[in-house]
Formats: C-alpha cells, sequence, structure tokens
C-alpha cells in the first residue's frame, strides 16, 4: 500500500466515508473531521505510518482536504 | 479561604483588589471594578424591567467578559441565568424557551432568531447598559435555596432537561474547590469549556470569589493547532480546568511540559473519565504538579468526589478511581432493590448531600424519576455504576443506561437516535458508541438506513445529512460517521439489535 492508499484508509476509518472521488473537498467544513477527529488522524499517522507531524506547526487550512492531508505527509516522508 | 455568598465574596476583590484582571481575553483584559461596575448596572436595569420575579432569564453568547457580568449582574437582580452557548441550533434556543419559560432573554451575541413574547436586551442596548452607573439592591440577589443557574442537558426524548442549581448548592461546591484542592491564591485559571457546560463551573467561580484571574481559550485558538500552541505558553497558568480529552490534545506537543509551563501546578480534570494513559504522561511532563480526577453529575453541581493522582495510585490501579466524596455528602452503592451492596460490589452510585439540585426546570416527572427526599437533603439516582472498595474510595465503572460522555459532553442515545430518525433524508438510524482501549468513546457512530434520494455518492449524501442534523442538534451530538445500510439486525423482539451493532463497531 503507498502513503496515499494509506492516508485514505485512515480517512475512511476516522470519517465512514470514501473520500476518495472528493480529494480537493474540505474534511472541516463538511462536517467529517473535528479537533478531536484531528487528533486521532495525527495518532493513526504516527501509529500506522510512522509519520510525526510536529502538531504546534499544524495549520488546518494545510490538512484540510485529502490531497493537502496526502501531501502533507508526503513532504514528512522525505 | 471559605465563603458564605458568592456574588458578595466576588464583589469584594473589587473592594480590596480593584485593578486585578479578572478576566483576559487574548490579551483584551478587564478588571475586577469593571465586573462590579459591570454587574451592578445590569441588576439596576433588570431591576426596572418589572419581570417575573421568580423566572430566569436566558443568556445568549460565547467566551467573553460581557457574558461573565451579565451572568453576574443577573443573579444580583434576583434571577437565575440559563447560559446557552451561542454555537446551539435555532430548534434548542426555542425549546429551552418553551420549557425554561423565561421572562427576559439577553443576547450577548447576535441572535439567529428572534425570540418571541419577551423582553430581549440586544448587544448594543448590553453595551450602553454598561456604560451606566447603577446599584443592585442586596436584598433582592439570589440567595439560599434560589436557582443561581440553570444549565441544559440531553434529554432522552430530544427535550432537553434544565438541571436547576441553586446559590446554596454553588456556595458549597466552591468551598469545597477551595478547601480541598490546596488552590494557590488568587490562580490563573484555565476557561476553556463554554459556558453552556457546568465543567466552565469548576474554573469561573473558584477563580473569581479568590480573586484570581481566568485566561480564556476559546474554539477559534483550539480548533488551530498552531495558534493554540503559540499562545498556551503566553498564558502563565497555574489552574488548568478541562477535560481529558483536551489535555490530550496539549499532549500531542513534546513541549507540554513543566520546562515550558514553570507556574502550572495544578490539573483539574472532570467531564468524563480520566485514562491511566492520560494520567501517566501527564505526570511524566508534570512530575510535581498536582492531579486531580474528580466526576460528578451536572445534578450534583459540577462534581463531587476527588482523588489527587499520584505516582502511587497510577502504580495500583489501572483504571483510576474517581476518590471520595465532598465531606458534606454522601454516595452509596446500591442494587437495583435500593439496598447498598458489599464493598467491592457493582452497584448504582447515589448521591446525596447539600450539592444535590432541587430538579429539573418544569419537568416534575423526570424529577420524580430521579431525585429523592432523603431526610432534609435530596438524593440523586445518577444511573452510573460504581463500586466502592475498603477504603471508601469510589471507582466509576459505566452506565445503567444508554447515556455517554464523548469529550466530556453528555449525551443520551435516545436523544441522538430521535434526532437521526426525524431527519429526511433518513428512513431508519441507531447511534452507537465506538470505545478505544482505554473504556473511552472515541466516536459516535450511526448506522442509517437512507431514504431514497439523488445524490451520487456516499459522501455527498453524509454531507448533506450532517448538515440537516447540525440545524436540528448540538454539534457534539452529531455522529462522527454514518454507516449506509440496506437494512439494521433486529432482535427477537421486533427491536433494532443495538447490542449486534455495539458489537460489529467495536470488533
Amino acid at each position: 500500500m503507498d502513503t496515499k492508499e494509506k492516508v485514505l484508509n485512515i480517512l475512511q476509518d476516522l470519517t465512514g466515508n470514501d473520500v476518495s472521488e472528493d480529494m480537493d473537498s474540505n474534511l472541516f467544513d463538511a462536517g467529517l473531521l473535528d479537533s478531536m477527529g484531528t487528533v486521532q488522524l495525527l495518532l493513526q499517522l504516527q501509529s500506522e505510518l510512522g509519520v510525526n507531524v510536529p502538531v504546534s506547526e499544524f495549520e488546518r487550512s494545510k490538512w484540510d482536504t485529502p490531497n493537502k492531508i496526502i501531501a502533507q505527509v508526503k513532504e514528512l516522508q522525505a | 479561604m471559605q465563603i458564605t455568598n458568592v456574588i458578595n465574596a466576588i464583589d469584594k476583590n473589587s473592594e480590596q483588589t480593584p485593578d486585578r484582571i479578572a478576566y483576559d481575553y487574548l490579551g483584551e483584559t478587564h478588571t475586577y471594578h469593571e465586573l462590579k461596575c459591570y454587574s451592578d448596572a445590569l441588576a439596576s436595569k433588570i431591576g426596572q424591567m418589572n419581570l417575573d420575579a421568580q423566572a430566569p432569564i436566558m443568556v445568549f453568547g460565547e467566551q467573553s467578559f460581557e457574558m461573565v457580568a451579565t451572568f453576574l449582574g443577573i443573579v444580583k437582580s434576583g434571577h437565575a441565568y440559563i447560559p446557552i452557548d451561542q454555537h446551539s441550533p435555532n430548534d434548542r434556543l426555542e425549546m429551552i424557551q418553551e420549557i425554561a419559560k423565561p421572562t427576559a432573554c439577553i443576547a450577548v451575541e447576535k441572535l439567529p432568531i428572534q425570540i418571541k413574547g419577551i423582553p430581549v436586551i440586544n448587544a448594543d442596548e448590553l453595551a450602553q447598559i454598561f456604560k451606566t452607573t447603577g446599584r443592585f439592591d442586596e436584598k433582592l440577589a439570589v440567595s439560599g435555596d434560589q436557582n443561581y443557574y440553570i444549565i441544559f442537558t440531553s434529554g432522552t426524548t430530544g427535550k432537553p432537561k434544565g438541571v436547576q442549581i441553586s446559590h446554596q448548592n454553588l456556595t458549597s461546591f466552591v468551598n469545597w474547590m477551595l478547601k480541598d484542592f490546596n488552590l494557590p491564591d488568587a490562580p490563573v485559571s484555565l476557561a476553556q469549556a463554554p459556558y453552556s457546560f457546568d465543567l466552565s463551573v469548576m474554573s469561573l467561580y473558584p477563580t473569581l470569589v479568590s480573586g484570581g484571574t481566568l485566561q480564556v481559550l476559546p474554539k477559534k485558538i483550539t480548533d488551530n493547532f498552531k495558534e493554540l500552541f503559540d499562545y498556551l505558553p503566553k498564558m502563565n497558568l497555574n489552574v488548568w480546568v478541562s477535560t481529558p480529552s483536551f489535555v490530550d490534545i496539549c499532549l500531542l506537543q513534546p513541549e507540554f511540559d513543566a520546562a515550558h509551563y514553570p507556574t502550572l501546578s495544578h490539573f483539574m480534570f472532570c467531564g468524563e473519565e480520566l485514562t491511566h494513559r492520560t494520567a501517566v504522561q501527564l505526570k511524566e511532563r508534570f512530575p510535581q504538579a498536582k492531579i486531580y480526577n474528580t466526576y460528578g453529575p451536572t445534578e450534583t453541581t459540577v462534581a463531587v468526589t476527588a482523588m489527587e493522582i499520584t505516582q502511587k495510585i497510577l502504580d495500583e490501579d489501572q483504571r483510576l478511581p474517581i476518590g471520595k466524596p465532598k465531606s458534606d455528602m454522601k454516595i452509596s452503592v446500591l442494587d437495583q432493590s435500593g439496598k447498598p451492596v458489599d464493598v467491592g460490589k457493582t452497584g448504582e452510585l447515589v448521591i446525596s448531600g447539600p450539592s444535590v439540585s432541587k430538579g429539573y426546570l418544569n419537568n416534575p416527572e423526570k424529577t420524580a424519576h430521579v431525585f429523592q427526599q432523603v431526610g432534609n437533603h435530596d438524593a440523586y439516582h445518577s444511573g452510573d455504576l460504581g463500586t466502592k472498595d475498603e477504603n471508601g474510595v469510589l471507582h466509576y465503572l459505566g452506565r445503567l443506561d444508554f447515556q455517554i460522555k464523548l469529550h466530556g459532553y453528555r449525551i443520551e442515545l435516545e436523544e441522538v437516535d430521535h434526532y437521526l430518525n426525524a431527519q429526511k433524508l433518513i428512513k431508519q438510524a441507531v447511534a452507537v458508541p465506538k470505545y478505544d482501549t482505554n473504556h473511552k468513546v472515541s466516536q459516535l457512530i450511526a448506522y442509517v438506513i437512507a431514504e431514497d434520494n439523488d445524490f451520487e455518492n456516499n459522501m455527498d449524501l453524509t454531507v448533506a445529512i450532517k448538515k440537516g442534523l447540525q440545524a436540528t442538534m448540538m454539534s457534539y451530538m452529531v455522529p462522527n460517521r454514518l454507516v449506509f445500510k440496506s437494512s439494521l439486525p433486529i432482535t427477537a423482539n421486533g427491536k433494532v439489535d443495538i447490542k449486534s451493532i455495539m458489537r460489529e463497531v467495536n470488533s
């Protein structure tokens, strides 16, 4: 499984939705993610992908769509 | 320090330390002198409005100094206040008005709908009132058994219940906070919970009566972690008051520790179970700080038991105890027939003493169901399951009914079901909690049979349903996940088989 698939799986697990058709929709505006959902997202990225997101740098506007989340994760993996 | 009157104790700070900061909202500060001036002016104005003397006043807004000054002005005028969060759906506002029959409404923030039939003071008028000078008549102020505030909680039929907290209930709570927790003098306290959630009372009144400063952390900051961690160290907090869920967010940042927060000496948790995992992490980061786990339903005034979580407790108990009741309270562990169970056995926690509310406002039926007169005091049947060990220490074990706590918010699953099934895109639905490995609810999941619809995919359908739900129910009650099904499992009795859905969700 590549990064994209893994992230989409985590998002599916968190939101109950296959978001692969809506890669640019805002998950916060759609009511699919909130603060506590974000916490779970970060913890799952850490445990399943080994990606440590520096939470003090976490800006919601940079993480609000599936595409942006995947891009952020890839950047942190690089 | 002990107090006999909450209002006088707060006002005393305006005489003794008038220039001290009472409220700090992101650097915008207000003093105790201002708090007294604003609240006296409002009390005087309310006194001239010829309102129904015993009826409460609705207050609509979010965290702001004006909100706190309004609460104080209202109780000085002899009325109780009903805090309603700005983010409440319109239906809830109307329903609370219908149930509580308030005599007036004060809109600290702009109302989303028109409130009919009662006088409304809007934000502009309120600002004008705060500029006037007025005196309040001490004899009129709320005291004794009169209601001080009324907080609405989740009700099973979709009708929220208004818990009446009297001046005496509140005074007893505040005195316990001042006596049993070794709080610093004039503490700088975290004010993070919305005022419609009674966890906020835990920082609001103990801080204001002791001349401390409320450091506000509004939702717009906590929602954006970068801003949160920029601002948090600048708050110079002494006393932390939050749900365990909120401190979990903060623990994500490695620098949330004693070296970076040297003044933080007390952590007070309430609203949901404090997990061993969270407490261990916190103790490692803040080895010198005092960490308190507290427990109590809204019906018994914020909290009634407490336990300092020491290293010894962490070593001994995997599931943390909720501690012992405050000294004037009694908590019995009763079986189904109402008899006390043996030490170490499980039963319902029944709470009695001066912290127990007189009941739900204008709802004698629900009141009679869970409140009982025992001797001179009311007893409240909490619906919480627990045990008492040989040292008299209580342990929380879960619920008797379908009530859950999600990130500190109390939710009746039946209420969620009520709203789900009223949604026009839903044919049938049932909500169940998903638990994490620490017995804590991590998500609310709804199994949904959708009505026939033209949505292209489930995502669009989910978004449409969530939008619809947000208009009718509090956002924290809206299920995190919707799982679409063509049918739901049914029990032999023809009911939806919630247990099997629970098993599936938690497998």
